[in-house]
Order: C-alpha cells, then structure tokens, then sequence
C-alpha cells in the first residue's frame, strides 16, 4: 500500500515535469506512429507472399505487435528512464540520497522517473490489440484473460528483472549505458514470433536476453496457442529472476557502501 | 557518560581500495585485463561523542576523512573497523527507524528534481518518509517562513539561483524533522549573507527541535558561529577535539599583537620585536610566540610611544592553517593520498 502510494506520487510527479516538455508528447506521438506504420506495413508485405508465418496467422502476428507495444511502452515509460537515472545518479553520487531514504532503495530506484508520453505506445498497442482479438474470433472467457493477464505480468517482470540487473553493473563498472542499446535492440526482434528466428538466435533471445518471454508468449497466450507447461516455465522464469535481479541488487548495494566513495 | 550521547563512534576507521593506473593508452589497455588496487587509509581510528544537541564542527582539509567520517555515519559505507552508534543505531544497517530520524545534506549534490518545481520535491520526501499530512503542512510552513521559501516553492529548481536552490535542499532535508543532522560543506559556493542566513537557520532550527548537529565547512565563519565544539581531523586521524577557543592555545605557539603608534610607524624598527603581518600609518600588527608575549609587550610599551595595544589569540583560520600544514608530518604516510569521495 504505502508503495503504491509511493508509485502514483511519482506518477503525478512524472506528468509534471513531462508538462514542462509538451513538445515531446508529439515527438513521441509520431515516433509511435511510425513505428507502428512500420510494424504493419512489414506485416502486410509478408502476407501478401504467404499466409502463415512460421505457423502464425496474420491475426495472431497483429495481437504479437500489440503486445510488442504494450510491453514496450512500459519499458520506455518507467524502466528504460528509470534505470537511466539510477546510472547518472551512481556516476554523480546523489544516489546516495536515495540509500538514506527509509524506503526500499530497489523499489525507489526502479519507478524514480516516469516518462508519461511514453505512453502513447500503450494506448496505441489496445486498439491493435482490440484488432486482434475480433480478427481472431477467439472468445475470451475468464481462463483466457486471465492467462493472457498473469503472462503479460511475468513478461514485464522478467524484463524489469533483466533490466535491473544490467543496471545493477553500474555499480562496479559505472558506465553501463550501452549495455542498454544492446537490450533495445534485441528487443527489436520482439516484434516477429521468436519461431521464425534461426535455433541459435532463438536461444538467445529466449535464454540469454529473455525478449520471447515478453512477446510471443503473451502473444501466443491470446491467440491460444499456449502450453501449460510453457505458462507454467514463465511465471517459474518471472518468480526466479525476480528473485535472482534482487540478490544481485544487494550484492551491488553492499559493494557500493563497502569499496566504493 | 553515553547515555545522552547521540553519536557515539569508536576507533572508527575505513580503507578504501583504489584502482590504480598509469598514464598512457599501454597502460590503459593492461587495466582493463588486470587492475593495479592499493589501499588507503581515508579514516584511522578516530573516537568522539557527541551529545543531544551539540553543534560540532567537523574540521580537517580536502581528502582528510571529513565526509567519509560523515558517510559512515549517515548508513552509506561500512567501516573497515571500529564502531559507531548513531541514535542507538548502527548506521550502516540502515534500519528505517535510523534513517526517518537522520538527514544528510551534501552542499555539492542535489536532491531536488530538476524540472519540477520545489514544493513536488517535498511532496515526494512526504510520501517516503510517510510524513501525516497536517505535519507535513506544519513542517512546510515553518521552513517557508525560517527560510524565506515563499517566493521559491513553485519555481521548477532549474530557475532558481545556487543560494535559493541551497535554501530549498536543506528544507527538503528537514521536512521529517530529523534529530541528527550530517552537513556537508552546507554553505558551499554561496554568497555571505546567504551564508550567514543559513547559519542562523542551522542555529534557529538546533534551538527549537534540539537537533544534535555534524557539520563540515571551509569557512571559519560558519564554524565560528556555529560551533562552540570543533573535531579536527587530518590524514585521517583526530588532531583535536574540544573547545573551538583551545584549538588555538593548543595549536598556534603564538599570539597577535596590535600596536597603535601616536607618531606613526615610519623608520620604526618593528621587525625586532615580532614578524611583522601587517601595518598602516599609524597600526602595526605583529606575531609573537606565545612565550614572549609579556616581555615583547612590555618592552614595546616602554621603548615606544604607544595609544593602544591589545593582545589577540591568532584568527582561527590561521590556525587551522597552521595545524594543517605542520602535522602529523605527511611524509610518515607515503601512501596516502586524497580519497576517490573527495
């Protein structure tokens, strides 16, 4: 409750400062706009030469980009910048004020900035999502929503726990900053069904940077074509890094007030 | 005795592991594979209390241990050895209950968000420290008025100058109405009345919550105002710990004397008497070891036509100076040298 509480201080303290910058709203307006254009567009061109993809139907691939914004906005609305900040702030040492709070400090850390025009990818992602989900016929009755809800839920935690831990090496290496680019690229490759990638690659972005878990399997959950056992490995997946991103973040702490200045 | 100290500290001491790296791009590239680290010793067993209330001067030059003293004391570094207790607590535990009643203000860093305006920076603090809201409205009127803050509270804290913005760090660091209060250098950078106008602050604010105080400056002023209690500190190690008066009859082995001269100070041979520091038509100001003091004044009152004499401790900042340039002798640590935090 109290970080709740916490959390929409911070939000009405986003939207605030982010007042102070009205012309970003349109920079990201068309920003998403253009992504988007560009996510359908590249649909288009592939199912004017086929009808399935990699076994995903054009429908189903639509409810993949929606969720490819939805989770990406987030990640550009609260993670991305908020990890940015926890950098500077360990490069300039005002973290310091943040480690003298009597508040969790990962907790702190991780919502201390809200870039609420990031935003404007989620409110696009629904109505792609809406598109979708009439295309597909499916009926979602209560199992499915809610397996498609606790999916996207572990699918943003295991991003924020694999984002945290990133962040986390600021702490021994100080500058991490294109350890970010690197995630932001991959994340890319979010945008078509992990299915179609080569083995190698699919590994990668299953195993070493976690992006099919926050993208095709959400996805795949919508479309029903989830396996319990693939819903179950991702909440275990989400609980564990959750877990792990943690430890680490302490681990990182204690070297932060035990060698550094 | 420590039952009404609130900071109590014991044989305090931290080493730091700094890399290490010559000049040059070889030498560069060879650090990336293997570190060269050395430890320095930033604080060395230094032990001091402090009671409920006091003001106390934390004094020592740049790289001396002053604000890593402060750090350990505040939850952010772990000790390398000794003790402390702040409040009862062990600060770097960081327990919340410590830290709801400490604050730390670093005159160099800023807590306040940039682009908001000052009074949302409060309102953050609030919601962290689970500040009650008519509390909260008490704490902000009052540090309004101390402060002079009306005019600042709704201005994003890009627009306010250096001396405003120290103005509203410090309150957003008292919203919770901390008992210990770490000041770090907390007058840095400002103009005079602004300094003096935080120094009365720092005053107003001790005698009305009783807020035990921890402050490190560079200026003399504050120290002096502020502070009947100085803890000196250099290379790490307690120098002095007392009286800011006995700092001088402890450290400066000389006294000033000024002389005035009814018929002017021209082809006088002052130099005899005592170094000369300054002098004017008609007003010498000489330096004269302490031991000589009486048989010096005495002989200037009988060999010269003198209107007035007086005889001074040394201006504290030339103390200080003094007691930093001569020990403990720097070439006993061939080792030391400024620690990264400063």
């Amino acid at each position: 409750m109290f970080y709740f509480r916490l959390f929409a201080t911070y939000v009405r303290v986003g939207i605030l400062g982010e007042l102070e910058y009205r012309a970003n709203f349109w920079i990201n307006m068309i920003q998403s706009a253009l992504d988007l254009s560009v996510a359908l567009g590249g649909l288009a061109v592939v199912f004017s030469h086929t009808d399935t993809l990699g076994g995903w139907r054009p429908e189903e691939l639509l409810a993949l980009i929606g969720v490819y914004f939805l989770i990406g906005g987030l990640i550009r609305t609260i993670i991305r910048p908020s990890m940015t900040q926890f950098m500077d702030q360990v490069r300039q040492g005002t973290l310091d004020f943040t480690l003298t709070k009597p508040a969790d400090s990962q907790v702190l850390v991780s919502i201390q900035r809200i870039e609420i025009w990031r935003l404007v990818d989620v409110l696009i992602a629904l109505p792609v999502l809406a598109t979708a989900l009439v295309r597909l016929g499916t009926r979602l009755g209560l199992v499915e929503t809610a397996v498609f809800a606790v999916t996207l839920l572990c699918g943003g935690l295991i991003v924020y726990s694999f984002w945290l831990m990133l962040s986390t090496c600021a702490f021994w290496f100080v500058k991490v900053e294109n350890i970010q680019v690197i995630f932001m690229s991959m994340w890319q490759a979010g945008r078509w069904p992990v299915s179609i990638y080569p083995a190698w690659l699919r590994s990668v972005l299953t195993f070493l940077v976690p992006v099919a878990f926050a993208t095709t399997v959400p996805a795949s959950a919508v479309s029903g074509r989830i396996t319990t056992s693939t819903l179950l490995g991702t909440i275990a997946l989400a609980a564990a890094l959750l877990l792990v991103s943690r430890w680490f973040w302490r681990v990182g702490i204690r070297f932060y007030s035990g060698a550094s200045a | 005795m420590e039952q009404d100290s609130v900071i109590h500290i014991d044989q305090l001491s931290k080493i730091y592991t700094v890399n290490e790296r010559e000049a040059g791009l070889v030498a560069a590239m060879r650090s990336l594979v293997k570190r060269k680290t050395r430890a320095v010793q930033a604080v060395d067993s230094i032990s001091f209390s402090v009671n409920e209330g006091e003001i106390v001067g934390f004094l020592g030059p740049n790289g001396a241990g002053k604000t890593t003293t402060l750090k350990m004391l505040s939850g952010l570094l772990h000790p390398t050895g000794g003790s402390a207790t702040v409040l009862g607590f062990r600060p770097w535990e960081r327990n919340r209950d410590y830290l709801r009643r400490m604050t730390l203000v670093m005159g160099q860093r800023n807590q306040l968000l940039w682009d908001i305006p000052v009074i949302d920076t409060f309102e953050l603090n609030r919601a962290v420290y689970r500040i009650p809201e008519p509390q909260f409205r008490l704490a902000v009127d009052e540090l309004t008025d101390l402060l002079d803050l009306e005019p600042l509270l709704q201005k994003p804290t890009r627009n306010l100058s250096l001396g405003e913005r120290m103005k509203c760090e410090i309150a957003a660091a008292l919203l919770h109405r901390p008992s210990v209060l770490f000041l770090d250098e907390p007058t840095i950078g400002l103009d005079v009345t602004m300094q003096r106008r935080i120094r009365q602050f720092i005053t107003d604010y001790n005698m009305r919550t009783g807020a035990t105080v921890l402050l490190t400056s560079h200026y003399m002023a504050d120290v002096e105002a502020l502070c009947k209690r100085v803890i000196v500190i250099h290379h790490g190690k307690l120098l002095y710990d007392g009286e800011l008066r006995g700092l001088a009859d402890r450290f400066a082995p000389f006294k000033t004397v000024e002389v005035e001269l009814r018929n002017g100070v021209r082809g006088l041979p002052l130099a005899q008497y005592g170094e000369l520091m300054a002098h004017s038509e008609g007003r010498v100001t000489l330096r004269i070891p302490k031991a000589e003091t009486a048989s010096v004044t005495g002989r200037l009152l009988a060999e010269l036509d003198v209107s007035d004499l007086t005889v001074q401790d040394p201006p504290i900042e030339d103390v200080i100076e003094h007691v930093f340039n001569q020990s403990p002798d720097p070439l006993d640590h061939p080792d030391r040298q400024r620690p990264p935090s400063e």
